[in-house]
């Protein structure tokens, strides 16, 4: 299982807001695509009772909790009280929180993470598009009709990034085993490490894509895990014609000299051995290479 | 969004954190009875928003004979391209020794860690690099309230344990103001104790709000309006306008628009779920600035809605051609909108982004 499947109940934080509103209806139009259990409780503090898209609405993560066996949460809360929202998932020990919100202050981002690791729950994201298990589940807020079933695992830091590479994936002949987008703040719960495990703890990856893009280090450590774990890796690292200094967008994308910049990433990933695509067309050609 | 030294150093002594005496000044006449009233000996210190600005002739001493002199010198002076307009009167201090100490946030651990240094007063880059064990590192989980023993005991190493109050007190610093980076370089110890002589903040973005700031002077006019909006938004100087969604994918497309040799002009990043009035102040943003002869819109929905998109574009209107890539989320009823309108769709970003080049290099 990465993550979440088939039987995973889902519960939305932020459920009656537009945007929690209209995904857990897309999430579980896909769930009924695939048979499976999709979002069965929405909360939003004050709005218990109500409901959306025929979806029960809680006043607390724990009273949904007693109602349903919520195997993992996704997040739509603004950014303001989204800190306290993983943390209120996390007292209440759901395994996965998935957390699309952006522009959270990152001492809120370092406070949740922190507590939700001492529960025992794991947070992807924030400031990301969630996760895409083709053929089982969707939390979050990617788009089915790009992907298919298969056996490429992609990991990346950038939403919209992602559903470009797996489209050109798709469009090739690779399905995906699963799609997982982390987020792209300086501070973030899964890394493409963990999620590397995940999927060699699940044993239906052949090879994985890995997303990057300037900022931090954490593509070279998931690169290094995945040599580690015997896994087949493809990279893609956007930025190369990013100026140094500025902020591209994300609040993690910025070349903080010495090794963050692009083109030292990709120097020091193809030094590991692995190939990196000039841009996201290329992928697929890579791939078919690596497996 | 950066602090100022006089600004941090507000804020230290309200922590608890000894500053130098000192006085803000707004032009030189205003030096000398600054001086009478701080100390016999003074340094004048340029505020401005640059690094490096004491080898830059940006810190200069002074006495009670020569100060109007430094500071109409200083005053008269651009420091890497910034006017001296706000100059620190502050008493000269009787350095023993310089210590470094920071608090900044490390991704990998995903936590606060304080940095410090016996040898202070140098780029805190160059030492990491040539003498990594003089730097001492330790994570605090930003569950605790306060920097435990254990810890503190680490950091310091060697030094004077009454620099621990100002590790704690600069912790509290750090979390309070949201910061991002709380910095004492350097840290001196004098005959009168220790004393923070320079000091640096930088706040985190996301929360000037909650921090009680409205206006990010970090920030050029166009991309302060652009904020305001909620666009990232970075000019670059070319010619080609570049909206996408998410920054990765943006930042993909001034890959890709490099790869055929094109430039960039500027690029704005809509943000996710956009509705179709941000969509079409988007555009007309981008258009705005001068020598943009092409858009290329690069939008991949999925908590955008490609309709919405569609729409935006087409109220903005612009003189500018607009070449148009949408796919993901109703993208079949966005197609079908700018297509009814005539405008140039295309299915991958690869052809899109040539298609703009070949306009723009025509």
């Amino acid at each position: 299982m990465i993550y979440a499947d088939k039987d995973t109940e889902i519960l939305v934080q932020g459920a009656t807001g537009s945007q929690g509103a209209f995904h857990i209806n897309l999430m579980n139009q896909y769930a009924k695509e695939v048979g499976g259990r999709g979002v069965v409780a929405g909360m939003t503090p004050g709005k218990g009772g109500q409901q959306v898209h025929g979806v029960p609405v809680y006043n607390t993560v724990w009273s949904a909790m007693d109602h349903h066996d919520i195997g993992a949460s996704v997040i739509f809360v603004p950014a303001g009280g989204c800190g306290d929202a993983i943390m209120e998932a996390a007292d209440a020990r759901i395994p996965t929180v998935v957390v699309i919100t952006e522009h959270i202050p990152v001492h809120d981002v370092m406070r949740a993470i922190s507590y939700a690791r001492t529960c025992g729950t794991k947070v992807i994201g924030p400031n990301c598009p969630g996760f895409l298990i083709p053929g089982e589940c969707k939390l979050g807020i990617t788009p089915t009709n790009l992907c298919r079933k298969g056996d490429i695992g992609v990991i990346s830091r950038s939403g919209t990034l992602t559903y470009e590479v797996i489209s050109e994936l798709s469009l090739a002949g690779f399905g995906q085993s699963g799609i997982i987008g982390i987020g792209g703040d300086p501070i973030i719960g899964q890394t493409f490490s963990d999620v590397m495990d995940v999927f060699v703890a699940d044993g239906k990856t052949r090879a994985t894509v890995l997303i990057g893009e300037v900022g931090g280090n954490l593509e070279i450590r998931g690169a290094k895990r995945a040599a580690c774990l015997g896994m087949p890796v493809v990279a893609y690292i956007a930025g190369i014609s990013a100026p140094k200094e500025k902020r591209m967008g994300h609040a993690g994308a910025i070349v903080e000299g010495g090794e963050s910049d692009a083109a030292s990433k990709i120097e020091r990933l193809k030094d590991l051995g692995i190939p990196v695509a000039t841009r996201p067309s290329e992928i697929p050609l890579l791939v078919k290479e690596v497996i | 969004m950066k602090f100022r030294e006089y600004e941090a150093k507000k804020i230290f002594r309200d922590a608890g954190i000894p500053v130098p005496n000192s006085e803000l000044i707004t032009r030189a006449g205003e030096a000398t009875s600054a001086q009478a009233r701080v100390a016999d000996k003074v340094v004048l210190k340029a505020q401005v928003d640059v690094g490096g600005r004491g080898k830059a002739g940006g810190i200069l001493p002074a006495t009670e004979e020569n100060i109007s002199e430094v500071a109409k010198e200083l005053f008269g002076k651009t420091i890497k391209g910034l006017p001296v307009e706000l100059v620190l009167v502050e008493e000269a201090l009787e350095i023993q020794h310089e210590y470094y100490l920071s608090i900044t946030i490390d991704r990998s651990a995903k936590m606060p860690v304080i940095l410090f240094s016996e040898e202070g007063g140098v780029e805190i880059e160059t030492l990491a690099k040539e003498q990594p064990d003089a730097l001492h590192r330790a994570f605090i989980d930003p569950c605790f309230t306060d920097v435990p023993d254990f810890i503190m005991r680490n950091v310091l190493g060697s030094a004077p344990k009454s620099i621990g109050p100002v590790i704690n007190a600069l912790y509290h610093v750090y979390c309070k103001t949201d910061a991002i980076l709380a910095e004492i370089n350097p840290l001196v110890m004098t005959p009168k104790g220790v004393i923070a002589a320079d000091g640096k903040i930088v706040l985190d973005d996301n929360a000037l709000d909650r921090q009680g700031i409205s206006e990010n002077r970090d920030l050029t006019p166009r991309e302060a309006e652009a904020e305001k909006h909620g666009f990232s938004y970075v000019e670059l100087g070319g010619d080609i306008g570049v909206i996408g969604n998410g920054a990765g994918l943006t930042m993909a497309t001034l890959d890709i628009i490099a790869h055929y040799n094109g430039q960039a002009a500027n690029f704005l990043d809509v943000g996710g779920g956009a509705g179709f009035e941000r969509v079409a102040r988007a555009v007309r943003l981008v258009a705005s600035m001068p020598g943009v002869k092409v858009i290329v819109v690069n939008l991949l929905g999925g908590i955008t809605r490609c309709d919405e998109v569609a729409r935006g574009i087409i109220d903005a209107g612009v003189p500018q051609q607009v070449i148009v890539r949408l796919a993901g989320t109703n993208e079949a009823e966005g197609r079908r909108l700018l297509e009814e309108k005539g405008y140039l769709m295309l299915d991958t970003m690869d052809q899109a982004i040539r298609a703009a080049v070949e306009v723009a290099n025509k």
